[in-house]
């Protein structure tokens, strides 16, 4: 495979331990072109699936005539199609995933993501799938449709690479306009902090994508100093949404901050249960390459 | 109210200490972005009031313990300002009065309280510029450190150190009176005039005292050495042999026991008097004065020395637990009756007097009493003199010079006792009188019945029941006394400036019918009635009567009540001792008598006087002529020291200082006391700061 891409984020040494991994998907899509997945089409070439009793009004070529000749009762041939993988990566562009904490801004949560999706343009595209990516913020920044040529790949992952956040705190007017200008049902794979003040409209309009018959994989990235409140006597935090700034004593609140956060990881993974979303948390403490490795083992099955 | 001022004024403005260090080393803030700024704020939100809580606390806290500290360092005072104090200052006269009596060297808590009244004093004899002080030892008399209040405080402390307890009582008066004279001074002169008093200020010597001699502008400072509520004493407050004390006779030994303790107490003394030791017991009630009572016989003539202790007891001062005992036991004593009637002569007024003085008379050498007739018309001078008592009965006219001689024994302590039966009694009596001079002081004065007067059936109206010898009779004195006639005697008539004691009994005619005076060391008691024209020989009460006289009379004569210490003693020795130059005084402790001053013996008309301005040491102090004691006293504590409750302060400030000025200032916060607010301060500036870290810890869980 020839390296176009000049991404800083794409380390194909690293990779190349996982590539013998497909991402998979666990409901039937429907793709553009024929492919590894399970279709949503049950047309006459795919594979033999099963016999169905015969019902008026159906095609007829797929009457079973062998059959109905011996038993005299009509019966329809069931085959699965299989089609290829139209995943949409839906990145988080908001200003509170630029955090890296005290571990500087190679560490943030938008580097980490960065890192990721790259390698999940990379690894889908191996798969003769195709991806597409969605910078999201109070709308839709950048949308490239699902493609799958080399090129497509090239500009996703440029795209990727000069991803930079801005100040909001909505997501759900974003994933709503991304909802209507997805017309092929395919893989939503969103990838966020979770950190709005929409939260519940976001799980809404995941929903839709759900009803529409999308698989939607919900990967909820955080930052290790934001599960615990960095050691010290006094701090000034600033917002980074244009929330303010606020002056404490992080060792008086410690034990509220943790379990308020805990209770928001809580609340972010019912309610994605809830929506019929898969949900991965993913930490930034963890490499993006075994979080990769996990996703895909896990996706394999 | 504060020994520092200056530090409350420090701690005021060092309040604000906590909160300036609050905000100075509030932690400056690391900044840093954060993109859970939500999850922090609804987190402060949640934890604002009760860290708002917290805060306060903790700062209220430091507050108080920085004012607790600062308070600490400024001392503050309880109670009123002393009116006399170090922290004084301009020029001054102050006049330190020491209580050094008896009562002082009582334990309060495990130490003497003039050890107390020591460290007090020493903070008044501080140097200050300005001030004069002097100290003045109190006791029975005031004893000055200067003649005037002086600057030379080290000769001052150097006295105080040196002061001791004194076996004497406190004459607080005599005191103030000394004080006043130093503190008096001229109109001109504006010193302040301060008059510090550090006594246990007992009840029974300070009820009396009178501050009203010291001038109007005195600052008076009382420092109380005790609380009001006294420790328990128990004391052996008197000690003697109540009658004439005769080889082998009975007589009663009396110890009187206070017992100031709450509770009442059985109590044991021991009385060793030369080579006999007795014991004394029974129950004393509580805050009384208690009186135990035990015949004794002594087998040894002379005078014994003796001493009476209580056994068993532990109390406050132990100084009061014994005492010292003299008594004189003589041989069977002799009875000169002096009558011209015979013996053989019966019935007759001296044949009634000598069976009743003598009553086991027909024992012979076993009798208790020997009765020596003497006839008046050939007095035997031996005899007379040798006689311890004097019985004159019909004597007829007396000579001159037998009157002398009767007068002389009479003011050299020899008891007579003169039965006027005759008209010429009245004679003898006024010639005896004129002879005495003017130690007797009779009451009433005899003369012969009117001749066209007859002396009878006289009955008795006015009776002294109270004293000897018609105390004997009791209840049933009215009934006895009231079938009693009299006939015979002398009419009588009332001295003007005589004493009404003296005058025992009344005829129902007016007339006197027993009279006894004092005559110097002797006594004169006159029954005026014939006996044998009187119903009373032949009564139940003659014998009683007659007994109960002569033993007053003989009381007299033998009682040696003792000296107390510290007080003036005039005693005039029994006759036949001597003269003063073959007399030597011996004190308790005979190997320093020759170094110690126990008073002179003199040689005055009536006999030796031995004068002693200030009796020291407790004990027996003896007169000896060559190895023959020939007279001894027992000198010991004044009973008023015993009782060592306090007077209370309000009396002392209200109503016996009257309009001066007067602090008093308590045994219970004294100095070490009174002061000891500063380090509770302190536990409570530990508690603030135990209580912050407690604080914080609780916000913290």
């Amino acid at each position: 495979m020839s390296t176009q891409t000049r991404s800083p984020f794409l380390d194909l040494r690293a990779l190349a331990a996982l590539a013998h991994m497909r991402f998979t998907t666990r409901r039937r899509i429907e793709g553009a072109y024929s492919g590894r997945h399970q279709s949503r089409q049950q047309g006459g070439a795919g594979e033999f699936v099963d016999f169905r009793e015969y019902s008026g009004g159906e095609d007829l070529r797929r009457l079973d005539w062998k059959v109905f000749a011996r038993t005299g009762k009509a019966f329809v041939r069931l085959h699965q199609d299989e089609t290829n993988l139209l995943c949409t990566l839906a990145l988080d562009a908001s200003g509170s995933m630029s955090f890296s904490g005290s571990r500087g801004e190679s560490s943030s949560k938008l580097h980490y993501v960065q890192y990721l999706a790259t390698a999940l343009t990379h690894i889908i595209t191996q798969a003769q799938d195709q991806v597409g990516v969605a910078v999201l913020d109070d709308g839709v920044r950048e949308f490239l449709p699902p493609g799958g040529t080399l090129t497509h790949v090239a500009l996703l992952q440029e795209l990727i690479e000069h991803l930079s956040t801005r100040p909001t705190t909505t997501m759900a007017g974003s994933l709503r306009s991304l909802f209507e200008r997805s017309s092929r049902r395919g893989v939503l794979m969103l990838m966020s902090d979770f950190l709005m003040d929409d939260l519940e409209d976001v799980f809404g309009v995941l929903r839709l994508f759900r009803h529409r018959g999308w698989e939607v994989v919900v990967l909820h990235t955080v930052h290790p100093d934001e599960e615990r409140l960095p050691d010290g006597a006094a701090y000034r935090f600033d917002g980074m949404e244009n929330d303010g700034h606020l002056s404490c004593s992080p060792s008086d609140i410690r034990v509220a901050y943790e379990s308020r956060f805990k209770s928001h990881l809580a609340m972010v993974r019912q309610f994605a249960l809830a929506g019929g979303c898969d949900y991965r948390l993913v930490s930034t403490a963890v490499s993006y390459l075994q979080t990769l490795q996990g996703f895909l083992v896990e996706r394999t099955g | 109210m504060f020994l520092h001022p200056w530090a409350v004024m420090l701690g005021l403005a060092a309040v604000g200490l906590p909160f300036a260090v609050h905000w100075l080393t509030k932690p400056r803030p690391v900044r840093m972005p954060l993109s859970t700024l939500r999850f922090v704020l609804e987190a402060v939100r949640q934890h604002r009031a009760r860290h708002r809580l917290r805060d306060f606390i903790v700062l209220a806290l430091r507050a108080a313990a920085v004012l607790l500290v600062a308070l600490a360092i400024a001392r503050p005072k309880l109670g009123d300002e002393p009116l006399v104090s170090d922290s004084q200052s301009g020029s001054a006269i102050r006049v330190v009065v020491l209580d050094v009596s008896q009562s002082m060297a009582a334990l309060d808590r495990g130490v003497e309280a003039i050890e107390r009244a020591r460290t007090i004093a020493a903070e008044h004899l501080r140097y200050r510029p300005g001030l004069r002080v002097n100290l003045i030892l109190a006791g029975a008399s005031p004893r000055t450190a200067f003649e005037q209040p002086s600057q030379n405080f080290e000769a001052l402390r150097d006295e105080l150190s040196q002061a001791s307890v004194r076996p004497e009582r406190l004459d607080i008066n005599r005191v103030i009176a000394k004080a006043a004279e130093m503190l008096a001074a001229d109109s001109e002169d504006d010193r302040r005039r301060e008059l510090v008093v550090i006594s246990d200020f007992q009840r029974s010597n300070w009820a009396r005292a009178d501050f009203s001699p010291l001038p109007q502008q005195t600052q008076i400072q009382l420092e109380a050495t005790s609380n009001e509520s006294a420790p328990a004493n128990i004391a052996l407050l008197h000690c003697q042999i109540q009658q004439r004390t005769a080889i082998g006779g009975a007589t009663q030994l009396e110890i009187e026991i206070g017992n100031y303790s709450p509770l009442p107490q059985r109590i044991t003394a021991e009385v060793a008097i030369g080579d006999a030791t007795f014991r004394v017991e029974g129950m004393c009630p509580p805050n009384r004065r208690t009186t135990l009572a035990q015949e004794i016989q002594l087998q040894q003539a002379g005078w014994q020395v003796g001493t009476a202790r209580l056994t068993g007891v532990e109390d406050a001062l132990a100084a009061d637990n014994e005492r010292a005992l003299v008594v004189e036991v003589t041989a069977k004593p002799t009875y000169a009756l002096l009558t011209r009637q015979s013996a053989s002569q019966r019935p007759s007024s001296s044949y009634y007097l000598e069976r009743a003085l003598a009553p086991d008379s027909q024992l012979g050498e076993r009798a208790s009493v020997e009765i020596v007739r003497v006839d008046p018309a050939a007095i035997d001078r031996e005899r007379l003199t040798a006689a311890d008592l004097l019985v004159i009965d019909h004597p007829g006219k007396l000579a001159a010079e037998d009157i002398g001689l009767l007068a002389g024994l009479l003011r050299r302590g020899r008891p007579v006792l003169y039965v006027a039966g005759e008209a010429i009694d009245a004679t003898n009596l006024r010639l005896l009188v004129e002879a005495a001079g003017g130690g007797l002081q009779m009451p009433v004065d005899f003369a012969p019945p009117p001749q066209d007067q007859q002396r009878r059936d006289l009955f008795l109206t006015s009776v002294r029941q109270d004293v000897a010898p018609f105390d004997v009779f009791g209840e049933s004195r009215q009934a006895i006394t009231a079938r009693l006639r009299f006939g015979g005697g002398l009419t009588s008539s009332r001295l003007e400036n005589t004493l009404d004691d003296d005058l025992l009994a009344t005829y129902s005619d007016g007339t006197a019918c027993l009279v006894l005076t004092s005559s110097d060391a002797g006594a004169l008691a006159v029954l005026n009635a014939d006996l044998n024209r009187s119903n009373l020989p032949t009564s139940e009460a003659f014998v009683p009567l007659l007994d109960q006289l002569v033993q007053r009379l003989l009381q007299r004569r033998a009682a040696v009540t003792g000296a107390m210490g510290g007080e003036p003693v005039v005693v005039r020795l029994p006759s036949g001792v001597g003269s003063a130059s073959e007399l030597q005084i011996v004190g308790p402790l005979a190997s320093e008598s020759e170094l110690i001053s126990h008073g002179e013996l003199v040689d005055e008309g009536i006999g030796v006087v031995w004068r002693w301005p200030s009796p020291d040491e407790p004990g027996v102090y003896r007169v000896e002529r060559g190895d023959e004691t020939v007279f001894a006293l027992p000198v010991g504590l004044s009973a008023e020291e015993s009782p060592l409750e306090s007077l209370s302060p309000d009396v002392l400030k209200n109503r016996l200082a009257g309009t001066l000025a007067v602090h008093y200032r308590a045994a219970a916060d004294p100095s070490g006391q009174r002061d000891v607010l500063w380090t509770w301060l302190l536990v409570a500036c530990v508690v603030c700061i135990v209580g912050e870290f407690v604080t914080l810890t609780a916000f913290r869980s």
